[in-house]
């Protein structure tokens, strides 16, 4: 045990290890600084550059800016009030008004030293699972392993925010989207519709950067820019260091929820963060200043946010179910190098996963460090709008998905996703089980005949582990049907613990901003649609090959007319009570012709907010089809020297010399990463 | 001095804006907290028709926290409040075990004097 730990740090040593970390936990900072771009951001970047490494330096560097992100991301919420990811938004409300105060250094100092020590609390967790966890897992046969996948669905659909039914839904459409391709258990083709690129199954990278980069992309480049001007980087380091030693045990108890938030599949930063800092909040015994720039609503929270990080990698490398984005990526890209997660990579990969564990705690050290020290300059990096971005992240991205399988079919795959993912990102349902859903598939389906092959009947669902995880997944169900009772019943005292649902919504602009719209109603329709051609289409296959799309798919027909229920039951509703207010209006109360006079023209500006959005998104994915098609007629490198200052000029309205030196520069990076890494660009007709 | 009120669109809400009314001294302020999440502000002008006793020295005060009964414990620490006036609801034990309380917490967690009052029995 000790001594895998101890070779895994003496591998570290390794210069070309220590560099990769290097570039890591730099890429990761300065991703963090970039409003918009979170843990999912980083991976999603970064991982297109990992394919053709060695496990071992893909790791060091892809844990070093997970572990980071979540330290310089903090930068933007206290200077400007724009938080670099949205788990970030939390530091904001106390560091923002802490910072306005002229102590902007003593909050980041805060931050950057809880960081710190989250990162590390959740290293250490990371390592005390692993011994823990180890008989645990290796007593595990593929029953439990199938209801482990199961559970992970679930869960990640019933925990992420907002409603369960659209979670489900979510996480159904994933699963479906899994099992296209190949049958791991009869080798016949599943909803390939004849085509041998769709036989080979949908690249997960090309899913998780379309459903959240591309989409991330289009919701953004609309974005209101940020004008206020960058608080200044007054106050001394100093008086914040000193009180970070006092409140050591808000460091540690916010550390411990991260970690638990991140172990549960589906409830990533953002909720994990809003959980520290109410935990803050209610167990302090002075409450007047939070929100006003109280040094408990900072330290608690920043040292949850990275600890999720950690917490998310637990159940991803200890039982193959990823706790969140970026570490289903992280899975991903694992199972490309034919590492298989889950019991075997206790057994047989242990110093992988204790690299992992030292490379998250080095890398956190290290980047609270580079913050103190670079702070003042970066902070400058907060300033460039996304528009600007824009071209140059699609490039990278596009390229990325090409890594994998060296197709073009995958790039419009993905932007086909993209666009999807665009429109469930408006309409509010969560992506997280989606993606979960997406890479859990295949090894549901396999496990399930493992297990039905190796037992006889029904035999296996009374193993002790097997029930335990089937009241597992009664137990959210539920709680979720508590949740609702709740709500349902709402008045004076109804506690709602969950500090997240109300405080999340103004952190994104557009996140959910089409739901109760004829949009939401088109995606749940749209839904419903899906999974009924492909409980048509699975009436085809063989019955060994038939069960799992027949049972995803009614499912999801069940889930997604629910969803369809809900929705048409929510506008009639809403209709009828716009029609109560337009009679109450002329003949009504003060009240009531106020409220009427105050709320119509807020409905106009979000309305016209909405519009602005869509044809926001619309333009960006026909410039990304059109980048397609210009790969398609010349190469990527032609492609992007014409694309992007269009791009630049055009969308994002930069002045011509920045434009035309971004496409330089762009166009030389292009040139050099063939030789400096293994990647290949795609090929044009006319190339 | 002020009066808190943990504020609700409901018949213990009303109560307990009503109880702060005849609990308020000459001129002294009333504070309203809305306590339910996502419900809707109510604005004063709205309050001061509803309660005539109010017009004038009513204000609204929505906090900084997510959490309600973090918020009225807030305000009501913030404004040095002499009195925080709840309405609580019948509920049965296990209901309560269930549901949890904003009441109950507001009522361990509070700095000042804690009014908790009923609807008038009619009423629910």
């Amino acid at each position: 045990m000790t001594e895998a730990a101890f070779s895994a740090l003496a591998s570290l040593a390794d210069p070309s290890l220590l560099i990769m970390l290097a570039v890591g936990v730099v890429a990761g900072l300065v991703i963090g600084l970039i409003p918009g771009l979170g843990g999912t951001g980083a991976v999603a970047i970064l991982l297109p550059i990992t394919f053709g490494m060695d496990p071992e330096p893909a790791l060091a560097m892809l844990i070093g800016a997970l572990a980071v992100v979540h330290t310089s991301d903090t930068v933007a919420a206290v200077l400007l009030g724009a938080p670099g990811s949205a788990s970030a938004s939390v530091t904001m409300l106390d560091g923002y008004s802490m910072a306005r105060q002229g102590q902007a250094k003593r909050a980041l100092s805060l931050a950057f030293l809880s960081s710190m020590a989250g990162g590390l609390i959740g290293a250490v967790g990371l390592t005390l699972a692993i011994p823990l966890a180890r008989p645990l897992v290796l007593s595990f046969g593929s029953p439990e392993l199938f209801m482990l996948t199961i559970l992970g669905v679930s869960l990640a659909a019933v925990l992420s925010r907002g409603n369960v039914v659209k979670g489900l839904t979510a996480g159904l459409l994933g699963l479906l989207l899994g099992l296209v391709g190949t049958s791991p258990t009869t080798a016949e083709e599943r909803f390939s519709f004849g085509s041998l690129f769709l036989s080979d199954g949908i690249s997960l990278v090309a899913v998780a950067l379309g459903v959240f980069g591309l989409a991330e992309i289009a919701s953004r480049v609309g974005q209101r820019r940020v004008t206020e001007k960058p608080v200044e980087l007054s106050g001394g380091w100093g008086s914040g260091i000193r009180e970070w030693i006092t409140h050591w045990t808000h460091v540690i108890r916010g550390a411990l929820i991260g970690i638990w938030a991140g172990v549960l599949p589906g409830v990533g930063a953002t909720a994990g963060t809003w959980l520290a800092y109410g935990q803050a909040v209610a167990t302090a015994k002075d409450k007047r200043k939070f929100g006003k720039g109280d040094p408990r609503g900072i330290v608690g929270p920043e040292s949850a946010n990275n600890s999720v990080e950690a917490g998310d990698l637990i159940p991803t490398f200890l039982f193959g179910i990823p706790g969140g984005v970026p570490s289903a990526m992280l899975l991903g890209m694992l199972l490309t190098y034919g590492i298989q997660p889950g019991p075997a990579i206790v057994t047989d990969h242990l110093d992988l996963m204790y690299l992992i564990v030292w490379a998250f705690a080095i890398a956190s050290v290290a980047g609270a460090f580079l913050c103190f020290l670079a702070t003042g300059s970066l902070a400058k990096l907060t300033k460039v709008p996304f528009a600007v971005l824009g071209p140059g992240l699609l490039v990278v991205m596009l390229l990325g998905a090409f890594q994998e399988g060296g197709q073009l079919g995958d790039l419009w795959v993905m932007v086909a996703l993209g666009v999807a993912g665009f429109f469930l990102k408006a309409t509010g349902m969560p992506r997280a089980p989606f993606l979960i859903g997406f890479v859990l598939a295949i090894p549901m389906e396999r496990y399930y005949y493992l297990t039905a092959s190796l037992y006889d009947g029904a035999s296996w669902v009374a193993r002790p582990g097997v029930l335990a995880f089937a009241a597992l997944l009664v137990a959210p169900v539920l709680w979720s049907l508590v949740k609702r009772l709740r709500r349902a019943s709402g008045s004076v005292d109804d506690g709602h613990r969950d500090e997240h649902a109300s405080a999340d919504e103004d952190a994104d602009e557009l996140e959910g901003s089409l739901a109760r719209t004829p949009w939401s109603l088109g995606v749940a329709v749209a839904a419903v649609l899906l999974f009924a051609g492909a409980l048509w289409v699975s009436g085809s296959f063989s019955d060994e090959a038939q069960l799992m799309p027949r049972l995803v798919a009614l499912g999801g027909l069940a889930a997604a007319g629910v969803l369809t229920w809900q929705e048409i039951r929510a506008r009639r509703r809403g209709a009828a009570r716009g029609g109560d207010r337009a009679v109450d209006a002329p003949a009504g109360s003060s009240g009531a012709t106020m409220l009427a006079t105050r709320v119509e023209p807020r409905l106009d500006a979000r309305a016209l907010a909405r519009r602005h959005d869509l044809m926001v998104g619309a333009r960006t994915f026909a410039a990304m089809a059109v980048f397609l098609v210009l790969v398609m007629v010349g190469g990527y490198l032609a492609a992007t020297l014409v694309f992007t200052p269009l791009f630049l000029l055009y969308a994002a309205r930069t002045r011509p010399r920045t434009a035309i030196i971004y496409t330089l520069v762009l166009g030389a990076v292009l040139l050099a990463l063939p030789s400096l890494l293994p990647v290949d660009l795609p090929m044009g007709l006319l190339q | 001095m002020t009066i808190v009120v943990a504020y609700a669109d409901t018949p213990p809400g009303h109560a307990a804006v009503a109880a702060a009314v005849t609990e308020s001294r000459e001129g002294e302020t009333v504070v309203i907290v809305p306590a339910v999440r996502g419900e809707r502000v109510p604005d004063v002008g709205e309050l001061a028709a509803g309660w005539p006793g109010l017009a004038g020295r009513v204000e609204v005060e929505r906090g900084d926290l997510g959490d309600p009964s973090d918020t009225v414990i807030q305000v009501s620490q913030r404004l040095d409040a002499r009195l925080i006036v709840l309405g609580l609801r019948t509920r049965t034990p296990v209901g309560k075990l269930v549901f949890g309380s904003t009441a109950q917490r507001i009522l361990l967690d509070a700095t000042c004097p804690v009014l908790a009052v009923k609807p008038a029995v009619a009423a629910t």
